[in-house]
This record gives structure tokens, sequence and C-alpha cells, in this order.
């Protein structure tokens, strides 16, 4: 048996194909599929791979349901020694060219009815899983990825590839303009799976949900751990209530990681967790937002009693996990958000780019090695965002990069650290980040919208609730926000498409002409 | 309170332009879940409006992807328990 130092994500997939080779790695329905499978197949991948030109340092997008399928693509892509782009799978065509464009993907791995409908030139060579779409969005070859995992075929040898090279870019949003993505390096996403399961104490032995989607960092991070450890990954495409239920008492789960609507749809099942509890179930882990006191008070209820153990973390995508709170803290309240994870430094850093003293409010920055490589492409956000060690000695001048996350949090006596919240106009619906723009593009793309602005509402199940005030190109469209909403969910992810969509002959502008978006906001709440 | 498999349709499908597509009416037979049309949220909202306007209960585990797949297998869902 052979283990390597772990240094990228393939490291992790040898090391755990050599020590565990047939156990199973991924449950797909109602297939498993060992650590050797797992190898073996994204081998023949990344030879295929490699045969359509890609090489070592380009983009390789992965646009398909959470699958056994998407799995091997990502790690394909990284023995590779390229850097995979997890779409997310709600994604309708238009924002798959802006992330094409973007970060220049030109070999996509997806599902066929995805690659089909895709705007005519959007990528250069697809592999597709289901039956051969007609040509699509893509220009080139179109080969058969059923058929490419059948073979036996080893990848060529790359130039090597090292930690500091780009594992990943993970596409998020801010809270002005379009997506960007997060350039996550290969150390990064190995230290962010060893860091996490330190403190969930990850072992072979877990059988772990996920539930969340793997473009997003903690459910790619859920696939990362497991893998390091040797565990099995049970994929769950489902939310619904029962579906998820028969996941957990199926696969008889030993952790699993949500975002706050996640709990809400679980709690619906609580009168079957009571009469058959959920024995197997040693942790659950929240991110994402802060879980509503009431449903936080009901699953400590229903679960802890029988073992199973909450934790409450908080993360952004520019520094993949940033702090956890212990389950033994977490009487503390939902505001809290723990200490930092292992090997991390979190500080509070006010106005005046001090350490804020105990009580006081400021901005949590991140330090550690989970700290990602910038914005692609976006020089200015990663200035902005990344930025020099406020506290480091001069003399070490600026060599490292700490994020400036934009959460305004306070710190206790104690060190604990609480979320007080955000200065900007960043909305959070479903568990998924959008600026306003993103939303009101969307509307004005409908060709009936003159001006619109978006906002979020909170809400305890949703986090926000998306809402748009619009005026109208032209006066008196009878069932103008019908045709709207039609454009914007053919047209958009469905957590982005506003719940409630209000029309006003003209909107109100600041003094500097732009919209007055917290004055609409502030007139939608008090209406 | 016995209602027709062509009402609870007819109110389905209102409920879902009214909530979720707009314009667009939604055939009996299009994927929901699949497609990505309603999402886990959504299909919640779907059921509350359910179980307040047929006045009936969906249990957790009838909450599932096979049972709220499409227009249909929703309303054989509440014509099964109107009966």
């Amino acid at each position: 048996m052979s283990v390597y130092a772990e240094f990228t994500l393939h490291d992790l997939l040898h090391n755990s194909a050599e020590r565990y080779p047939d156990k199973a790695a991924i449950v797909d329905g109602d297939s498993k599929h060992t650590y050797e499978d797992l190898s073996r197949q994204s081998g023949a991948l990344c030879a295929a791979l490699q045969d359509s030109g890609v090489e070592k340092g380009d983009r390789v997008g992965v646009y398909m349901e959470k699958s056994w399928e998407a799995i091997v693509a990502m790690l394909a892509a990284s023995r590779a020694g390229a850097a995979f782009v997890n779409l997310n799978p709600m994604f309708k065509p238009p924002q798959v060219r802006y992330v094409t464009e973007d970060c220049d993907i030109r070999v996509m791995i997806g599902d066929s009815g995805k690659l089909a409908d895709l705007e005519p030139k959007t990528v250069e060579r697809a592999f597709y899983r289901g039956d051969r779409p007609d040509s699509g969005g893509v220009t080139g070859e179109l080969t058969d990825l059923d058929e490419i995992l059948k073979n036996d075929n080893s990848p060529r040898e790359v130039r090597q590839v090292s930690e500091v090279d780009l594992g990943t870019i993970l596409y998020t949003s801010g809270s002005t303009g379009m997506p960007k993505g997060v350039s996550t390096s290969q150390r990064n996403l190995v230290v962010g799976a060893q860091i996490v399961s330190t403190y969930l104490e990850n072992t072979e032995e877990d059988r772990i949900l996920s539930a969340l989607p793997l473009n997003f960092d903690a459910g790619l991070n859920q696939f990362t751990t497991s893998l390091w450890v040797g565990a099995t990954l049970a994929l769950q495409r489902s939310r619904l209530p029962g579906d998820l239920l028969k996941g957990l008492r199926r696969h008889e789960i030993t952790g699993v990681a949500g975002v706050p609507p996640l709990w809400s749809l679980l709690l619906r099942s609580a009168k079957s967790v009571e009469a058959e509890p959920l024995t197997h179930l040693r942790y659950i882990s929240n991110t994402g937002g802060r879980i509503p006191q009431a449903n936080l008070d009901e699953l400590r209820r229903l679960l802890e009693p029988t073992g199973t153990r909450i934790y409450l973390m908080y993360g952004l995508t520019e520094a993949f996990r940033s702090t956890y709170l212990p389950p033994g803290e977490i009487h503390r309240g939902t505001e809290c958000i723990g200490k930092a994870i292992p090997d991390t430094e979190i500080m509070v850093i006010n106005k005046q780019g001090e350490e804020c003293a105990p009580g006081e409010i400021g901005e949590l920055v991140h330090r550690g090695p989970t700290v990602a490589m910038g914005y692609w492409g976006k020089e200015e956000a990663t200035r902005k965002a990344y930025r020099p060690n406020p506290l480091a000695p001069p003399e070490l001048l600026d060599v490292e990069k700490v994020v400036y996350s934009g959460d305004n949090v306070r710190r206790d006596e104690e060190g604990f650290l609480y979320f007080i919240g955000r200065e900007d106009a960043m909305i959070k619906s479903q568990g998924y980040r959008m600026s306003p723009e993103e939303v009101e593009n969307l509307l004005i793309g409908s060709g009936f919208v003159h001006e619109a602005c978006a906002f979020g509402i909170p809400d305890p199940d949703l986090g926000h609730q998306v809402v748009a005030v619009v005026s109208l190109k032209s006066d008196g469209q009878e069932g103008a926000i019908d045709e709207i909403r039609e454009y914007a969910v053919n047209n958009g992810p469905p957590y982005m498409v506003p719940k409630e969509i209000l029309i006003q002959d003209e909107l109100p502008k600041t003094g500097s002409g732009k919209i007055d978006r917290k004055g609409i906001s502030n007139a939608y709440a008090d209406r | 309170m016995a209602v027709s498999t062509e009402n609870v349709v007819a109110e389905i499908r209102g409920w879902l332009q009214e909530n979720v597509t707009g314009n667009r009416d939604v055939s009996e037979d299009e994927q929901l879940i699949e497609k990505g049309v309603l999402t886990s949220l959504q299909t919640v909202e779907l059921v509350m409006f359910m179980e307040d306007r047929f006045d009936i209960v969906v249990e957790d585990e009838e909450l599932n992807e096979e049972t709220f797949a499409s227009v249909r297998t929703i309303a054989d869902l509440v014509t099964s328990k109107t009966g």
C-alpha cells in the first residue's frame, strides 16, 4: 500500500482507493460505486479530456444534476490538472453562457437535456450523459460519457499538479453586479476537507448525505471530506420532506449538512422522526444563514435525545469555511457563529483597520489556509475583498492575503463571535446568494420592464423573500406581471424569480439619480 | 368532500400559474420536480394550499418526488383522499 502526502484533490482519491478499494464511495439511487470504480472511471474520463485537448490550467464545466458522473467529472478534471467548474443545475442557458464566457470554459460535461437547451455556441466540446443531444449550444464534437466511463484508458502524465494550482472555480453572488468566480486552489480544497472533518470527527465509518448542491462550497466540502476520510457519500437530489427522510433512513446516514430551508423541510417530518428516531445520525451541520430559533429548538428536541450533535457553521465561499459553534455551546443562541475553525484566525476589524474590543461591532476578517486565490478575472473586486493582513508586522510586507467578509460581527469576552448582519443589499434566499442587479437584469430581459428594483425581505424560512418593484416600458399593459413572471421562470433559476412583482409608474431616485433601493424596500416593508 | 379530478387539475394548474410560472400554462404531464419547475419550498407551499382548499392532510411520506412529479400525479393524490 502506498499512501502519499496529500496536496491535491486527486491525492485524496489515490489514498482512499489504496486504503478502501472495495468500499462504497458514492451511492447514487440504487447504484453503489467503490473507490476503485472512482479511480478507474475518473482515469478514463481524464484520458478522454486530454484527447479532446484539455491541458493543465484549463477550465472544464460540469453542468448536470448531482450524480455519480458529476463526481467522476470533478476528479477527472483534477487529474488532468484542469480546474472543474460546477454549474448550478438550476441555471438556465443565459446563466450558463455568462459563466462559460467569464472563465472561458470550452469543454463541458453535462446532462443531454441541459446541453441541448444551451444558447448557440456556448461551448466547443461536450461529453453528454443520456441520449445523444442535438448539437444545441455545442459547436464541436459530442461524446457519449457512458461509453468513455466503460473503457480502461489511463491518463497521460501531466506537468506536476501542485497544491498552489487552481482546483476549482466556485461561482457566487456578491452584493452587486453579476456572479463572481472564486478561484479555489487545490490546497484550499484539501485543507478545507481536513479542517472540517477534524471538528466533525469524520471517519471511514461515516455515511454522509449530500443534500446540498455541489456548486456550493459547503456541498462540495461534504464530498471532499468524504473522499479524504474514505467515507460513503449518498447523493440526495430531492429535498422534499418524504424523500429526505427516506434517504436518511435507507442509507443509515451518520452526518448531513444543510442550510436553514432544508431543516424547515425536514421538520415537516417531525412526527415520523418522533415515532422512529434517526438513531444512526451522529451529527447535522447548518451553514448558509441563521436557523430560526424555533426550528433549532425543534431540531434539538427531536435529534439530541438519540445522540445527534448539532453544529452551527459559518463560511463564505471566498474562504471556504470560517467558524463553527461546537454542539456543547448551542445554548448561546442562533446569532452565535462560534469560533474559528482549526488552523484559522478570525479577526474583527473596525473601520479604522484595528482589532475591535470585546462587544464592539466590526467586519469579520478571515486568515488561514482556506483563503482562496481571488475572483477569476476581476482584479478590482479581488483587491477589495482580498487584502493584506491588517495585523501583520510590516516586515512581512503584504505577501499574505486575508478575506474581508462584508459581514458585521462582534466578539464576546469569551471569544465567541456573533453575527450582526450586512450593510449592503445582498439577497440570500433558499440558501442562494444573489445581488439585486441579477434579479433586476432578469426582469428587464423580459422586454416589458423599463426600470427594476429588487430587494430581500427577511423571511424566517427562506432567509429573504425576493421582491421587485418595476416600472413598465409602456402604460396599461394588461397582464404584464404574468408575462414578466413567465420570462423570469424560463430564463432564470427558480430562487431568483421574485415572489412578488409590483408595478409603479416611476421608481424613486436618490440625489445622485440612482434608483433608491433603500427607500423603495423600506416603503414596501412599511406598507 | 368529493371533488372531480378535472376540478382538482384546474385548481392546481391555476395555483402554479399564479404562484410560479406566470403566463405560461403548465400541462398535466409536465415534470415539475425533475425539470426544476417547482423548488422543494414551493412544493410545500402547494401542499399547504391543497390541504386548505381540499380539506385534506398530506402525510410527510407522501411529500416525495414520485407523488409530486406532475399535475396529474398530484391530482391523483388529492382525489384518493377526497374520494
